[in-house]
């Protein structure tokens, strides 16, 4: 099987761990926007405007979805 | 062992984990950590739409007596609650004649607030937030949405509350 993981294991330390680095940090990103729709979807359904929740959990779902898509990039452990 | 003994400190046998390994593990961990979190905001906001699609909050129904207008004076308040819940709500007399009745419940944490005699504000203790007494609007502090509000009938002696019409 070839595929990218052949290579990135190979690849210098320092390039698995910037990969490393910037996974954690798109994560973050995500994360962040998660809690935001999260936090306007409620306030809107508290105010009565529940037009707004149903699209935040989709919203909130795809990054979600993304979030694990991008696990599977993380570098192997090295041994 | 027993040479590994010689040569390494107690601590580095009790831990037999290389510095290299260390990171690479906490950072992995980290990771899916992450991503759990992400998975509980999603389940979170499954939450919140499921709640306002399958229990939009019931309506309050007919006109429910409170007091007679004898037992509410000037600038003076009563908490009541309607029959068959336990929302608290505050029936107001304001300076000017006219009564007002808004949920009890702060929209910021659901601390219960107070109207201030003399001011037309209601005031919620817990992190300074005021609401006009006249509307229900915010006026300032961290509530985000105005109070909610009942329609008060006045209806000879007797005052009444019904559910508030909807405003466009
Ligand atoms: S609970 Fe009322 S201002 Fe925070």
């Amino acid at each position: 099987m070839s595929t990218f993981r052949r290579a990135q294991s190979q690849a210098h330390p320092n390039k698995t761990s910037t990969l490393m680095l910037a996974i954690i940090v798109l994560l973050i990103l995500n994360v962040t926007i998660q809690i935001w729709l999260l936090y306007s979807g409620l306030n809107n359904a508290l105010a009565h405007n529940s037009g707004i929740a149903f699209p935040a959990f989709i919203a909130s779902l795809v990054i979600f979805i993304i979030n694990c898509w991008l696990l599977y990039y993380l570098p192997r452990s090295r041994q | 062992m027993s040479d590994n003994n010689e040569k390494y400190p107690d601590w580095k046998n009790d831990f037999p984990i290389s510095q290299s390994e260390t990171t690479s593990v906490t950072r992995r961990q980290f990771a899916k950590f992450l991503c759990l979190v992400s998975g509980g905001l999603a389940t979170g906001s499954a939450f919140v739409a499921a709640k306002s699609v399958l229990s939009p909050d019931k309506k309050i129904k007919g006109a429910h007596r409170v007091c007679s207008i004898t037992e509410l004076p000037v600038g003076g308040t009563r908490s009541f609650v309607l029959e068959g819940s336990t929302t608290p709500y505050i029936l107001i007399h304001l300076e000017n004649g006219e009564f007002k009745a808004y949920e009890q419940k702060c929209t910021h944490l659901s601390c219960a607030v107070f109207y201030k005699p003399g001011s037309g504000k209601i005031e919620c203790p817990c992190h300074n937030g005021w609401f006009d007494a006249m509307t229900g609007e915010v006026l300032q502090g961290p509530p985000p949405r105005p109070l909610p509000r009942l329609d008060v009938q006045v209806k000879g002696n007797d005052i009444f509350v019904a559910a508030a019409k909807e405003e466009a």
